[in-house]
């Protein structure tokens, strides 16, 4: 029987898990609604995104997050019934993942 | 529920999964009258519609308490123990009663089973000794403690209402399935047990534990509160924790295999 | 003679029951986990561009359909928060000494701690930077 690769994957799907639980819910709330009724400046997130470390953030945010969701999109396919073109799937949620994380980093360096 | 309502409601009606191997192309559905009593489970309906008015309704049962695992059906589309579904929870009916879902069918309720009893042998349900311990040595023993980690995963009785609640074993005939993977985790968390090894390659493939997508139901429906997905997920972690330890250059310390 | 009925699949197991509709819902959360990184990002480039770049951004944030774009957002993230969270002592139960944890103790505290991170992260946007 052929060793599963999936440890790798679902590390990746359980830490972006995790990240997404903790820091997505208060981030939606500051971008989606503080910063549209203007409760936040242009120059505080200017020196925000300054700081490197910021930015590394938000880079470990969007690829752990982008993983995580490519992950469960792939298996929730699967058991809806897709599971005859799981290894097609696999690779297209991976790559798309792979795409919004190389976006990220073109982002923030 | 009040004496009036008991007295106006004096049979309930019950609409029977029927399917004959050497007659029948297409199940069908037969409906039948059973008396209602309080105290009557399912299993009381369909013994005395067996006894009473047809004879020829196969099913499965044994110890009628809970323990023997046998009487698992679908009640109204969910899977139960038939010995522990009481009438007056799906009153007024009817109530549909089916053979378990996922699983071939043998005649009526009666459900093939050779799948699942192939793949339980597969995960090693026994203790594995690298070497036995002579006899005059004494039993291998064990402290509450360790008793502990593993006691709720051993509650198992092979009654199969996992399978039937288990979507992805509905779809993926290779999957291993709830209950024979939370008995693979039982016996790797027995201290006594040396068979970690051995039960990994079957375990920790595809059609282990990484089919599973952490829906739940499995937990939902044990009636020995064994949860199957608490077993697989923690077997995950295993699983990943030794393949990242298995990529560093050196075996830190503690954690050899 | 036919023989055994061969077991039977379908597809429309999430609509048998509303913990499966809730199961599905908790996996679809990550098209919302994924939608709302690329507005964030967007956010965050057009910050990094400049701060005529930004006020067009604003512009379009102002927009109310981006405002129930966000609340659905929020919606399901948090119900992704919220499952995530009453998993975690089936995946990992903890042990402290021989003392095992109980799985509501250890939900609730995993909920503090998700408190205490947001009040941070809100601090840093508006008050530290």
């Amino acid at each position: 029987m052929r060793p599963s690769n999936e440890p790798f994957f679902w590390a990746i799907f359980s830490a972006g898990g995790m990240i997404a639980a903790f820091l997505l819910p208060v981030l939606i709330v500051i971008t989606g609604f503080v910063v549209p009724a203007e409760g936040i400046e242009f120059d505080q997130l200017d020196n925000l995104f300054g700081f490197w470390l910021v930015r590394l953030v938000i880079f470990g945010v969007a690829f752990l997050g982008f993983f995580h969701a490519a992950h469960r999109i792939r298996h929730l396919l699967k058991d809806l019934g897709l599971r005859s073109s799981a290894t097609p799937i696999a690779v297209l949620c991976y790559l798309g993942a792979l795409a919004g994380a190389v976006w990220a980093a073109v982002v923030v360096i | 529920m009040t004496t009036e309502a008991m007295t106006a409601t004096q049979t309930v009606t019950l609409e029977v999964f029927r399917y004959h191997p050497d007659t029948d192309t297409e199940p069908s559905y037969q409906s039948y009258e059973v008396p209602y009593r309080e105290e009557w489970v399912v299993l009381d309906a369909l013994n005395w519609l067996k006894d009473e008015v047809d004879g020829t309704l196969s099913y499965r049962w044994s110890c009628r308490m809970g323990v023997c695992g046998s009487c698992g059906m679908m009640v109204n589309g969910y899977p139960r123990l038939t010995c522990n579904a009481f009438l007056r929870e799906f009153m007024p009916g009817p109530i549909r009663v089916e053979p378990l879902r996922g699983f071939p069918v043998e005649r009526d309720m009666v459900t093939v089973l050779d799948d699942f009893m192939e793949k339980l042998t597969d995960v090693k349900p026994w203790i594995i000794r690298e070497e036995e311990q002579p006899i005059e040595e004494g039993e291998y023993r064990q402290s509450p403690s360790q008793l502990a980690d593993f006691k709720q995963f051993s509650m198992c009785i092979n009654c199969m209402l996992c399978y039937a609640a288990c979507p992805v074993y509905e779809h993926e005939d290779e999957f291993i399935g709830p209950a024979a993977l939370a008995l693979a985790q039982r016996y790797n968390l027995d201290s006594r047990d040396e068979g970690n090894a051995q039960r990994q390659e079957l375990i920790w493939s595809d059609e282990g534990i990484w089919d599973c997508t952490f829906i739940g139901e499995c937990s939902t429906v044990c009636p020995k509160h064994v949860d199957p997905a608490a077993a697989i997920q923690q077997a995950k972690v295993e699983a990943t924790n030794s393949f990242f330890i298995s990529l560093l250059p050196f075996t830190p310390p503690g954690m050899g295999r | 003679m036919p023989g055994p009925l061969p077991r039977t699949k379908s597809n429309d197991w999430w609509n048998r029951r509303w913990a499966y509709r809730l199961v599905l819902l908790r996996e679809l959360s990550a098209f919302a986990v994924a939608g709302y990184l690329v507005l964030l990002l967007l956010l965050v480039a057009s910050v990094r561009e400049g701060e005529s770049a930004f006020a067009d951004h604003l512009d379009v944030l102002k927009n109310p359909l981006l405002w129930i774009v966000h609340a659905v957002l929020l919606g399901l993230v948090q119900f992704h928060t919220s499952t995530w969270f009453r998993l975690v002592p089936k995946a990992m139960p903890l042990k402290l000494g021989g003392w095992r944890v109980p799985g509501e103790l250890l939900i609730a505290g995993v909920n503090g701690a998700w408190l205490a991170v947001s009040v941070i992260v809100l601090v840093i946007f508006l008050v530290a930077a």
